[in-house]
């Protein structure tokens, strides 16, 4: 284990000794990272990365393969395009956690802000607490579980992948139905909720497309030409 | 983007004053990041008489001195007497004054003087802003000596209207005094609802698109609307991105629009409340161990002081 100060370095620097410490699969733990922004993103690695305390925008973004826990609470795009790995975080997220996010999982423990994943691509995002508005806006791929509630528009304009829901849902966003979850598919969920160690099964509720937004077949004029 | 920040010492009406100008100072300059064009702060509180503090600038040239000396004149036509005064390089100007008639008298007198721009008139609160970033300004403004209950501030990346130090935050809700907001976002019906308040007899200084929403504060409180239900109104009325704050002589609130599309975080303690647009602005005034509120879309606080 070796021990980082945040507040010796700048972010940039440390960013540095993390993707070097990555390639010895070293793994490391980051003190008074002081909500800023942009800590370890960019490694391309397994590793292993601890950070004592809340962290600002983009953190454990633009990763494929590193395992980054925070006992903190995040700013906006936590986990943004990850590719392969994991994020915990023990409290709450802002905005567009797990944005664009293609692989891997990113765990929340406590509440996430607007537009969780939005544009998700895959993985697994897992909320314990509850999420804000357009949850899932756009999303194309993968799945989010929040325990709790989702906010308005929820699902908005997604094209596949699903959002299942422990709470209420205020409202579902343009093309976004609700569908039944079969047994099998609830019991898998509950399997993998089971490490937020929440006292009660939430008997979720799934959010899908509809599909009535799909114009795929319909070319505009000039791509027609080209045909 | 922009960043705005706020603070309150709970007790500090029956503890005294408390350090909210520096601290303003710390979270603004944690957020440099957000906007580096200007700086600005209410420090709200002070209330050491029953004097209106006067903030305005001359401009920067070698005539401020006479510049300052007209604005003193136009204070005394209107039965104001200065009572206290300082200076600062640039052509900042602090005035304390006493005075017993209409504000609104008071500041269309200024105003109304060339080569003036009034920024705050107060009973209890003041608005300092300059271009620049939050450490210079501090250092250059003295904004360690402002002290008080409750302030608000913003570091700005202008979208929308000229930079220059008029249309720095704070804007001054004319001519209500206490009365300021900081906001961050774009207004998108700004021309249509400037275009009712001035037909209601409401002036705009700047052609700053947050200048609306202390105007439109000013014109709900005035009706008799609570902080919270004008709040409330604004959230309905105002379209486009606002994340903002407002702070009164009773205290301070803040509004986020329907799309929750500008940050904000709060925590709070017993003792006082701190809310930022990033809680990296936070944990220079809180520890670790407090636990963060973001507000979602559409939400309003308010807190009393």
């Amino acid at each position: 284990m070796v021990n980082l100060d945040a507040s010796d370095s700048t972010i940039r620097d440390l960013n540095v000794q993390l993707k070097r410490l990555a390639l010895k699969d070293e793994e490391a733990r980051i003190k008074n990272p002081r909500a800023q922004h942009n800590i370890a993103v960019g490694i391309l690695q397994h590793c292993r990365i601890h950070i004592e305390g809340s962290v600002g925008y983009y953190c454990a973004s633009l990763l494929d393969g590193p395992e980054v826990s925070i006992d903190g609470n995040a700013g906006w795009a936590l986990g943004e395009n990850l590719m392969s790995g994991k994020i915990v975080l023990s409290k709450d997220a802002g905005a567009s956690v797990g944005a664009s996010m293609r692989g891997g999982e990113v765990v929340v423990g406590g509440n996430a802000g607007a537009r969780a994943g939005i544009s998700m691509k895959g993985g697994t995002l897992l909320v314990k607490g509850s999420t804000g508005f357009l949850t899932g806006f756009m999303m194309q791929k993968g799945r989010i579980i929040v325990c709790g509630d989702v906010g308005e528009a929820a699902g908005d304009s997604m094209y596949e992948g699903a959002i299942y829901v422990g709470g209420e849902v205020r409202s579902l966003g343009s093309d976004a139905v609700i569908q039944d979850v079969a047994e099998g598919e609830l019991i898998e969920l509950w399997e993998t909720i089971d490490v937020l160690g929440l006292a009660e099964k939430p008997r979720f509720k799934k959010i899908v497309s509809a599909k009535r937004l799909y114009n795929f077949d319909s070319l505009e004029r000039l791509e027609k030409t080209v045909i | 983007m922009c960043g705005v920040g706020g603070i309150m010492y709970k007790d500090s009406r029956s503890l005294g004053p408390a350090s909210v100008g520096m601290d303003l100072v710390k979270m603004l300059d944690a957020m440099a990041h957000r906007g580096s064009d200007s700086t600005g702060i209410t420090v709200a509180g002070e209330g050491i008489s029953d004097d209106l503090i006067i903030r305005l600038w001359t401009g920067d040239t070698e005539s401020s001195e006479e510049v300052m000396a007209r604005a003193e004149d136009a204070i005394g036509q209107v039965g104001a007497a200065v009572t206290g005064r300082r200076s600062w390089g640039g052509g900042f100007l602090r005035l304390t004054v006493n005075y017993e008639g209409e504000v609104s008298r008071l500041a269309e007198a200024l105003i109304g003087t060339p080569s003036v721009s009034l920024h705050s008139i107060g009973e209890v609160s003041e608005v300092v802003k300059d271009v620049g970033i939050a450490s210079d300004m501090g250092a250059k403004h003295h904004l360690g000596d402002l002290k008080g209950t409750h302030g608000i501030g913003h570091v700005r990346m202008a979208t929308e209207s000229k930079v220059d130090i008029n249309h720095a935050h704070p804007f001054w809700a004319f001519p209500f005094p206490d009365i300021t907001v900081v906001h961050n976002g774009q207004l998108t019906n700004y021309h249509k609802m400037r275009r009712k308040y001035e037909d209601a007899g409401h002036r705009f200084q700047t052609g700053n698109d947050s200048e609306l929403i202390a105007v439109y504060l000013a014109d709900r409180l005035e009706n008799g609307d609570e902080l919270d239900i004008a709040l409330r109104g604004s959230v309905e009325d105002l379209d486009g991105t606002f994340t903002y704050l407002v702070s009164t002589s009773e205290g301070m609130g803040c509004a986020k629009d329907r799309w929750a599309a500008k940050p904000l975080v709060t925590m709070e303690t017993d003792d006082m409340v701190a809310i930022a647009s990033e809680e990296v602005a936070l944990r220079t005034v809180l520890s670790d161990e407090i636990d963060r509120v973001e507000p979602q879309e559409a939400e309003v606080m308010t807190w009393s002081i």
